[in-house]
């Protein structure tokens, strides 16, 4: 019996190269031996991405993407599908928690300087899948079409107007409308379910092979390929199967406790996950008192809101995403870790955590004189700390990086 | 670093906790605590038989179905189709999509009545609650009474036969110095003033005491709380099982994680 699988197995691993790419991405990969919890969110967030699918598809079964019927159809799934608010809820809270695990992750990238060289490709393919995680969550948001997917769209959409020239054409063409109707709910079901997944998964798919050619950074900085055995394998390294995943199960076994901890006892999440606005269906003829959008925009959104030319507000917004992109190249300092990095850049990273966080506040609140100025000081203090970044970089001295970790 | 990060994060909190909007219930101010009892099944019985005969008149339920309710709340059937259901084409797997016609409606209300399947997730079910028991006597508006919560309100108050009659009243209040305590004449007698806008129930002049009302009012909310969201019962059930769930696996993960790990360290 063993004899004739394997002989199956052999035909088949010589048409397709199963040995090898086990080996050479699991059972081989390696991976440096000393990571810390910040390392985890990677894998958390492909986790998320399977949640998310595999529950998207589930309310698929159910949903309705017309203008009549896409309210009452996620009411539906609620209560006439068997168990269709578990699918439900796991998915509106997956929704938050991939952008909570990517931020962590991004923030990791950030402290240990993940993206420097040779890992500026990893970066960017993380940028793009970011990129496209926030128009894959707006437009998951619209589809409810309770008051806020409409009014939260209708500012949206209304800034692809701010465009000179193009604008107003612009908005039409992405509208399908000249208001949002069953025209846009239907195309942004089509981009939200189909186009962009497909999207995000090509270009998870290369985040990873990307990070495989170059292999995982540490939270040292220390490039362990400098020290490699007789085959050629990194000293401070172990391989993926059967020891790092082991680690990444323990994380997942956590974040499974937090999920289910929000996902059942707190799913409106305050009402900064669900929002309660949400809960009455669209109404064009009434615009809420306060629109805000779900707290994972919410600092691009203060950004925004901070610039009083929609244009204006509009490019900042951009740029804020945008800036992120260049980041490998903006940092000058030869250690990659916070850890060997000078004061000026821990004082510059302590600035801008908190800055984001006011931010991010500040996006969730209506607008007052006070909070707007607070906005506009948050925006100046987020670029400052990207602008900034080759002069401080370079000028701090940084601690020596050991050569082994 | 982690100072840092940890200052940072209880700055953020802390600048989220005492920002004040304006109040959440209206003219009332705070609105009052509602703590639902979903496992209730007499008081969501009891809730749902008051909405049935005092609001499902005007206001739908239409993303409920009669038997749903029939079944979560472990009435009967034909006792719920005999005594709660009104109108001989209705079955019970049907929607509660109410009764009354939204044209006649809005010519009589100047709106048509909202459908409330949804309201206590809405505005919470503290707001519903509050609002409930806080309409007035106000001669300006339309049917005579106004609410605090919702100023304006466009609703007749239903169960005023219940309640009796609630008017705003004027009290006397003593007046609270800069320092914090009660402002004192001359002769030590505590100094007040006149401040208006507390509701104040006529004795006698309801079928229900003050006591019995609210019971009555908790039990509507109860329900409407239930109705918003019937799983919520079940998911807060299973809950813990997942979680229980997550705890062994996490504990043997990091077992085998433990193991492992002396290999390399």
């Amino acid at each position: 019996m063993s004899n004739q699988s394997s002989g199956i197995f052999n035909w088949i691993n010589d048409r397709l190269p199963i040995k090898n790419t086990y080996e050479r991405h699991l059972s081989k990969h390696p991976v440096p031996k000393k990571v810390n919890f910040w390392y985890m969110f990677g894998a958390l967030a492909s986790v998320v991405l399977i949640i998310q699918i595999v529950s998207g598809i589930w309310l698929m079964f159910g949903y309705e993407n017309t203008e009549e019927g896409a309210f009452a159809s996620v009411e539906y799934i609620m209560r006439d599908v068997d168990y269709g608010w578990i699918i439900r809820y796991m998915h509106t809270t997956g929704a938050s928690l991939f952008f909570a695990v990517v931020y962590l992750h991004m923030f990791r990238g950030l402290m240990y300087g993940s993206y420097h060289k040779p890992r500026e490709l990893v970066w960017i393919f993380g940028m793009t899948i970011y990129l496209v995680m926030m128009a894959e969550g707006f437009l998951g948001y619209v589809l409810p079409y309770g008051q806020m997917s409409y009014w939260g769209a209708q500012v949206i959409i209304s800034l692809f107007g701010a465009i000179p020239y193009i604008g107003e054409s612009l908005e039409l063409w992405v509208r399908g409308d000249y208001y949002i109707s069953g025209a846009t709910i239907s195309r942004f079901f089509a981009l939200h379910v189909v186009a962009l997944p497909l999207i995000l998964i090509a270009l998870v798919f290369m985040h990873l092979v990307a990070l495989h050619e170059v292999g995982a950074g540490n939270p040292e900085g220390v490039d362990i390929e400098k020290h490699l055995d007789k085959d050629g394998v990194p000293l401070d390294s172990v391989p993926f199967f059967p020891y790092k995943i082991l680690n990444a199960l323990v994380a997942i076994g956590i974040f499974g406790i937090v999920f289910s901890i929000i996902m059942f006892f707190f799913p409106e999440g305050g009402g900064y996950m669900l929002e309660l606005a949400n809960f009455e269906e669209a109404n064009p003829l009434s615009t809420p008192d306060h629109i805000a959008p779900v707290w994972y925009y919410s600092p691009y959104y203060a950004m925004l809101r901070a610039i009083p030319d929609k244009l204006g507000g509009l490019i900042v917004m951009g740029a804020a995403i945008a800036i992120l992109f260049v980041v490998p190249w903006l940092d000058r300092s030869k250690a990659a870790s916070i850890r060997y990095k000078g004061n000026l850049s821990k004082i510059a990273m302590a600035t801008f955590v908190l800055s984001w966080l006011m931010l991010a506040w500040l996006g969730t609140m209506p607008v007052t004189e006070l909070r707007t100025t607070l906005s506009q000081i948050g925006t100046v203090i987020y670029f400052a700390f990207f602008l900034l970044m080759p002069i401080y970089t370079s000028i701090e001295k940084s601690k020596p990086v050991p050569e082994r970790l | 670093m982690k100072k840092l990060l940890i200052v940072s994060f209880l700055c953020f909190i802390s600048a989220h906790t005492f920002s004040s909007e304006s109040a959440p219930c209206g003219d009332y101010g705070q609105c009052e605590a509602f703590k639902p009892q979903l496992n209730n099944l007499e008081s969501l019985q009891l809730g749902s038989v008051t909405f049935m005969n005092n609001c499902y008149g005007c206001h739908s339920l239409k993303y409920s179905r009669w038997n749903r309710i029939a079944k979560d709340l472990e009435i009967p059937e034909e006792m719920l189709a005999s005594n709660l259901v009104y109108g001989q084409t209705v079955k019970l797997g049907d929607r509660m999509t109410g009764s009354m016609d939204k044209v006649s409606a809005e010519s009589w209300f100047g709106i048509s009545p909202p459908d409330l399947t949804l309201v206590t997730r809405l505005h919470g079910s503290n707001w519903v609650y509050t609002y409930l028991k806080t309409f007035y006597e106000d001669a300006s508006q339309p049917y005579g009474v106004n609410n605090m919560v919702y100023p304006g309100a466009a609703m007749p108050n239903v169960l005023a036969s219940l309640q009796g009659q609630q008017i705003l009243s004027c009290k006397d209040i003593p007046i609270i110095a800069s320092n914090g305590g009660v402002k004192r004449d001359l002769s030590g007698n505590d100094l007040t003033e006149e401040k208006c806008g507390y509701l104040k129930t006529i004795p006698n002049s309801g079928t229900l005491t003050e006591a019995e009302f609210d019971e009555v009012i908790y039990n509507l909310v109860n329900f409407m709380t239930y109705v918003g969201e019937p799983s919520r019962a079940d998911r807060e059930r299973i809950g813990w099982y997942v979680i229980l769930f997550f705890i062994i696996f996490t504990s043997f993960a990091y077992l085998l994680f433990r193991e492992y790990q002396k290999d390399y360290h």
